[in-house]
């Protein structure tokens, strides 16, 4: 049965690129506008991977990925970070949460950085899910 | 001191014998003549302390000695020895100068009183010599000590830094030193006692200080000023000034002003907004390319969806991806066209219209992507206000732009159980401003955000804004001789007032 893939990103443009890569590669596309809308389709639809932006309204990329890093139910769940902001900033932004939430996260095993191909991205997809 | 030397001159020998017998014993030291001629000879040989001489001799007599030895030695002590009733030789002798006379014969009481006499004369002199002395001495000393002081006071003014020009009561100048001769480029003799303050300076800053002069004391000392001055060879210096009045007991004796030449400083100060500005531009530049690359990576995005489509023959896909590519030419578009607002200096296009229609036709194109987002766009417009002489299209790009940035503004708050709403409101404010208020209850801002808002590409959208919105509305509305207020509140939300001057007829211009 086809993995379920949740894209989470507030750029319009970007979901549909994300939607249509993963529909060209036999996953099937959720979507989520915000962090918040993120993780209530995290608790309700159990994606098996999550494709997070990073500066979004409402709950950013920054806030959810700590949330789900440092919490046991999510912590297994893959994520690619697929954002305009360099890794150092993002990485800088994790520490102060990490500093912040008493709880220390892994840093994120695939992070890419927009613009990115589309074989890029699935190949990334791929790896994660098999 | 050693013994007084006497000098003892008679031509009779047993007189100056038994003289000289006595006055060793009374310890003198005595040397002695027979003659006139002797007598100036051992004077002059001896030089002896006290003089006794006859009167009548062959030869040179007492008189013609006494002249003599005064022509030496005016402060010399002579005693003339007279015969009785001589008056005649007595006032000559008084007018060649002789100090005492005793008659003849000489006794020896008579002779030691006028030696007595003689010898307190002389100490006298001495002691008068020696105050003199020390006095001449001690006035050498305060004179130097005095010549130090002042100089070391005129170094002080002449090596200040700062332009020192000192006036009298009657504001003539009285102290120039080289740097207000640099500043001000008149050479001090020329100005040092011959200008008065308003020959020096400038009627306002002439002005100025002699008011100052007459204010209650306590408002004496003046506050440090700037001015540029215009220097008599054409120079304009920027200057730092300040002033003090001068009292002795409690009496205006004149006035000394302080000037600091702040060309060096001023210049500091443009190299350092010059720098700024560059860092303004690396800013923009950055900005910039951040901005062009999420157009980039949405135009990416919409041709590989177009891609797909194509592939697939799946109209769907072609429609979104087109829609893609078609939005990000949209941005390419307005991102020029607000660059191309902000670098270029543009005159506002007045003409009578109604603000009102203007905000109307807003509202209508905004309400659905408003409602759409869950904020409310309400308007409360006063309806005073008809027809104005302004240019639509600043009043139509700075509205848009602020209730854009004001329904962003709710849609980034995370308090997601507020009602949001977007209020539109406009009056007319004591200045005679026609005022334009868009008020938000989104997010707010903290006090960085609201210090950068009009610096160039800083956005906090993100990705998704230009970072020349506000400043491209700022600048529309400054050359509207307009002004743009800002209150906000992080987690209240924000308030954003545009005033524009209300101008409700068309000016007479002739035309």
């Amino acid at each position: 049965m086809s993995k379920k893939v949740l894209v989470v990103d507030d750029d319009p443009d970007v979901r549909s690129f994300v939607v249509t890569v993963l529909e060209e590669n036999q996953y099937i596309p959720l979507i989520a506008q915000d962090g918040v809308e993120g993780l209530e389709k995290i608790e309700k639809e159990k994606p098996d991977l999550v494709i997070l932006d990073v500066l979004m309204p409402r709950g950013s990329g920054i806030r959810l990925y700590h949330h789900l890093k440092s919490h046991e139910q999510f912590k297994a769940l893959p994520i690619i970070m697929f954002t305009g902001i360099a890794l150092r900033s993002f990485l800088k932004s994790q520490k102060v949460l990490d500093e912040f939430q008493g709880a220390e996260v892994p840093k994120p095993d695939i992070y890419l950085e927009k613009p990115v191909d589309p074989e890029v991205l699935a190949a990334a997809v791929r790896k994660k899910l098999g | 001191m050693s013994a007084f030397k006497i000098l003892i001159v008679d031509d009779e020998e047993l007189i100056v014998r038994l003289l000289s017998m006595s006055l060793r014993s009374d310890g003198y030291q005595t040397v002695s003549a027979f003659s006139g001629e002797q007598g100036l000879e051992v004077f002059k040989s001896e030089s002896p302390d006290i003089v006794v001489t006859d009167i009548k001799m062959p030869g040179m007599d007492g008189l013609e000695l006494l002249k003599k030895i005064k022509e030496i030695d005016p402060e010399k002590e002579v005693i003339i020895v007279t015969g009785h009733g001589d008056i005649d030789s007595t006032i000559t002798a008084l007018q060649y100068g002789a100090s005492d006379f005793i008659n003849k014969p000489v006794r020896d009481a008579a002779l030691a009183i006028a030696l007595e006499r003689a010898k307190s004369k002389i100490a006298i002199r001495k002691k008068l010599e020696e105050y003199t002395t020390t006095l001449e001495i001690k006035i050498a000393e305060a004179t130097e000590e005095i010549r130090r002081k002042s100089n070391f006071q005129r170094l002080l003014i002449t090596s200040s830094n700062d332009a020192i020009v000192a006036f009298d009561r009657d504001w003539k100048v009285v102290v120039y030193n080289p740097e207000a001769a640099r500043l001000f480029g008149e050479a001090a003799k020329d100005v040092r006692n011959k200008m008065t303050i308003d020959d020096l300076y400038t009627p306002k800053i002439a002005k100025g200080f002699k008011n100052q002069v007459k204010d209650e004391k306590d408002q004496r000392n003046f506050p440090w000023k700037e001015q540029v001055i215009h220097t008599k060879d054409g120079r304009q210096i920027p200057v730092r000034y300040a002033s003090n009045v001068l009292f002795e007991n409690n009496e205006f004796v004149g006035t000394v002003n302080f000037f600091q030449d702040l060309t060096e400083i001023k210049r500091l100060e443009k190299e350092l907004v010059q720098s700024e500005r560059l860092a303004a531009v690396g800013q923009t530049v950055s900005g910039l390319a951040h901005y062009v690359k999420n157009i980039l990576i949405g135009l990416k995005g919409g041709s590989y969806i177009v891609d797909v489509g194509i592939q697939n023959n799946n109209t769907e896909k072609l429609k979104s991806g087109w829609e893609t590519i078609k939005k990000n030419i949209k941005r390419i578009g307005d991102l020029t066209q607000d660059l191309l607002t902000y670098s270029k200096q543009r005159e506002p296009e007045m003409e009578l219209c109604s603000p009102h229609d203007i905000i109307n036709e807003l509202v209508e194109l905004l309400k659905g992507f408003a409602a759409s987002k869950n904020v409310l766009l309400s308007k409360d417009l006063d309806k005073s206000i008809d027809q104005v002489m302004a240019d639509p299209k600043t009043i139509h790009h700075a509205l848009l732009n602020i209730i854009n940035n004001a329904i962003d503004a709710c849609i980034e708050d995370e308090d997601i159980t507020k009602k949001h709403e977007v209020k539109i409101l406009t009056h007319i404010d004591k200045n005679h401003m026609i005022c334009f208020e868009v008020a938000d209850n989104g997010c707010g801002m903290d006090e960085d955000t609201r210090n950068k808002l009009f610096t160039p590409m800083f956005s906090s959208k993100g990705g998704k804004g230009t970072g020349l919105g506000l400043l491209v509305t700022g600048k529309l509305i400054e050359e509207h001789k307009g002004i743009i207020e800002i209150e906000t509140s992080p987690g209240v939300g924000s308030t954003f007032r545009v005033k524009l001057p209300y101008t409700k007829a068309k000016p007479v211009d002739g035309n």
